[in-house]
């Protein structure tokens, strides 16, 4: 069981959709306390439900498509019932739900989101994006730190 | 003039890929025809030509998310044969070992994630609620135990692969990385509740089979062709052995027949209305070559599994119906033995002394310019074929994926299905959601890279005999 846990989703091939990874990747250079574990992956499906019912926190990343290209927005979260009938798009208010109905426990959860503006085939994203991502970094290890685990 | 009314059931849901279901209706409202269409085109023969043979693995894994494993397999095995090297006893057991994660994790996502919906909450649920949700509202236990045999394969991939989708380590020659201890120990720790969640899902699965005897009937409940790979005792394989073909009345067609040679008794036959081909045995012609591959087919073929529990299960299964087990509706029960199957069989594998041995790579350069690997995907039989040229790049592929090997069986089962179920004047949800049900049954894997397309909204369409909209009814 972890205290934090990260769990950057996107695809890494699709431009601006990949920022989380990057993210990730930045993370796990400048976390190094055990407690606080990183996942990274393309889609949130319904195993990950178990993981997050064993963190006390967690931080989910992900591009935006609305707002401002290389706006930062963070966002608390509960559990929702999405409107989709299907298992590849589960939002992480669903694992959430998930996580609840399942496991009984529902970790504090926050979104951290930023608006890309390049969603094409590449494994690299836009400069506005590039840009925000010192930021981003930053801002989740604060939020880590306000968890009490840096 | 006659009116020939048409019902188009697109997207299929709760299915891996995109499809559609078109059924014909007469002027009495009866269904006259019925086709699934596959409406996807993936192109990855073409595409692989002029790469290095050695990309091929990784290649070919991109073309499933769900079964990348299989792939990997089947195109390492083909380039195994263009280099014409004998892999490590190791390799060839970690391969194995890999396999049967995917099968496990692979048909944990059909039982538990596709098709419970229709197989706990019925058949005539409310398609607002026949979903995940629904299952999970009404037998949390049962949800909590599909994500645990999923994560089970899924974490099985992750520890040998290095990742749980398109893993890379799978290589010409065998295998890029020993099995570690650690590993090992992790995996094997975690059979026993795996090994209990198989028991249990089938003592369930078996339960509630009972009320469904009309769909038993009906569900793909007719004559064809089965065809599955079998070890030389006869016992079931998912890598490699000799194909075997059995009849409906459970007599042998052709046994020892080798994946090399699958030109000389397979054909494929192209449809204008479908992106997917028909596979068909070919002593028997098109389109009475109809056979079926994957769960059903493998076990209907077979002697035995050759571990305890899923002998005893298996015995079980084969006296479901006189001779062959027939209906399709009975896939479910075998992917849930052949769950069970190979849960046994990986604590066997994992055990064995030379499991954790370094030496687990075969080197060497192409020694021959055709080459084919097949090896039994989920689903069915998967061959991969290449070609290459003298500098070793890839001149011609041609892959036969198990899905296309149940085209036929799918097409006449929704036939069969909709005349039983449907009827055109009085349209009901249910009736719609069986002819789903029966593809859901064959768990095809169309897209391979599977994502829903918005809320894969189940839109069914009523066509005039000129292809005027009559009505339209959409599931939310």
């Amino acid at each position: 069981m972890c205290r934090v846990l990260i769990v950057a989703f996107g695809n890494p091939l699709r431009c601006d959709d990949g920022l989380a990874w990057r993210a990730a990747e930045e993370l796990s250079q400048q976390i190094s306390d055990p407690d606080v574990r990183i996942l990274t992956t393309h889609q949130l499906t319904p195993e990950l439900s178990q993981t997050v019912s064993q963190a006390s926190s967690v931080i989910f990343l992900d591009a935006a498509r609305s707002g401002v290209p290389g706006e930062i927005v963070l966002t608390s979260l509960l559990p929702e019932r999405p409107g989709s009938v299907f298992t590849h798009d589960f939002s992480p208010g669903g694992i959430l739900n998930l996580s609840h109905n399942l496991y009984g426990r529902c970790p504090q959860a926050t979104l951290a989101s930023v608006c890309g503006e390049c969603f094409e085939h590449g494994d690299s994203v836009s400069r506005t994006v590039e840009a925000a991502l010192p930021s981003l970094v930053a801002r989740i290890i604060e939020l880590v730190k306000a968890a009490g685990q840096v | 003039m006659a009116e020939r009314r048409t019902i188009v059931i697109d997207p299929v849901t709760r299915i891996e890929g995109h499809a559609k279901i078109t059924l014909h209706l007469d002027e009495q409202g009866e269904v006259a025809d019925a086709r699934f269409h596959v409406t996807q085109f993936r192109g990855f023969e073409k595409l692989c030509e002029g790469r290095p043979f050695t990309e091929m693995p990784s290649l070919m894994a991109r073309i499933c998310g769900i079964c990348p494993v299989s792939h990997l397999i089947a195109s390492a095995k083909a380039c195994d044969a263009l280099l014409a090297v004998r892999i490590p006893p190791t390799a060839d057991k970690l391969r194995r070992i890999f396999n049967m994660a995917q099968i496990v994790q692979s048909h944990a996502l059909s039982v538990f994630h596709l098709s419970s919906p229709d197989l706990l909450l019925g058949m005539d649920a409310d398609p607002a609620k026949s979903n995940l949700w629904g299952v999970y509202e009404r037998d949390p236990k049962l949800a909590r135990d599909g994500i645990r045999l999923r994560q089970f394969g899924q974490q099985i991939i992750e520890r040998l692969g290095g990742k749980r989708i398109h893993p890379a380590w799978v290589v010409p020659g065998g295998v890029s990385e020993p099995l570690s201890q650690e590993n090992r120990d992790e995996i094997l720790a975690a059979i026993p509740e795996a090994l209990k969640i198989a028991v249990r899902t089938l003592s369930w699965f078996k339960k509630i089979s009972e009320g469904f005897r009309e769909e038993i009937g009906s569900f793909g409940n007719f004559p064809s062709l089965f065809m599955g790979s079998v070890k030389e005792d006869g016992s079931i394989t998912f890598y490699d052995g000799k194909i075997r073909v059995g009849d409906a009345s459970g007599n042998l067609v052709a046994d020892n027949l080798a994946a090399e040679h699958y030109a000389d008794f397979l054909g494929e036959k192209v449809e204008p209305w479908s992106y997917l081909k028909s596979a068909y045995y070919k002593p028997k012609g098109y389109p009475e070559g109809i056979y079926r591959v994957g769960p059903l087919a493998r076990l209907n073929v077979v002697d035995r599994c050759g571990t305890e529990r899923a002998d005893q299960e298996l015995a079980e299964f084969k006296e479901l119906q006189r001779a062959a087990v027939l209906s399709s509706f009975h896939y479910h029960q075998a992917r849930l033995i052949e769950i069970l199957y190979c849960v046994e069989r990986l604590q066997q594998l994992l055990n064995d002394p030379e499991i954790l041995s370094k030496h687990v790579r075969a080197e060497a350069k192409p020694n021959a310019f055709e080459g084919v690997g097949a090896s039994e995907a989920p689903r069915g039989i998967l061959f991969h074929h290449y070609k290459i040229d003298e500098q070793g790049l890839i001149r011609w592929a041609n892959l036969i994926i198990a899905t296309g090997q149940n085209n036929l069986a799918m097409n006449r089962s929704v036939l069969q299905v909709a005349k039983h179920f449907v009827r055109g004047n009085e349209l009901l949800p249910g009736m719609l959601n069986r002819v789903e049900a029966v593809i859901r049954t064959y768990d095809p894997c169309l897209s391979c890279s599977t994502h829903a397309v918005g809320q894969m909204a189940l839109q069914v369409q009523l066509l005039g005999p000129a292809g005027d909209l009559l009505t339209t009814a959409r599931r939310p």
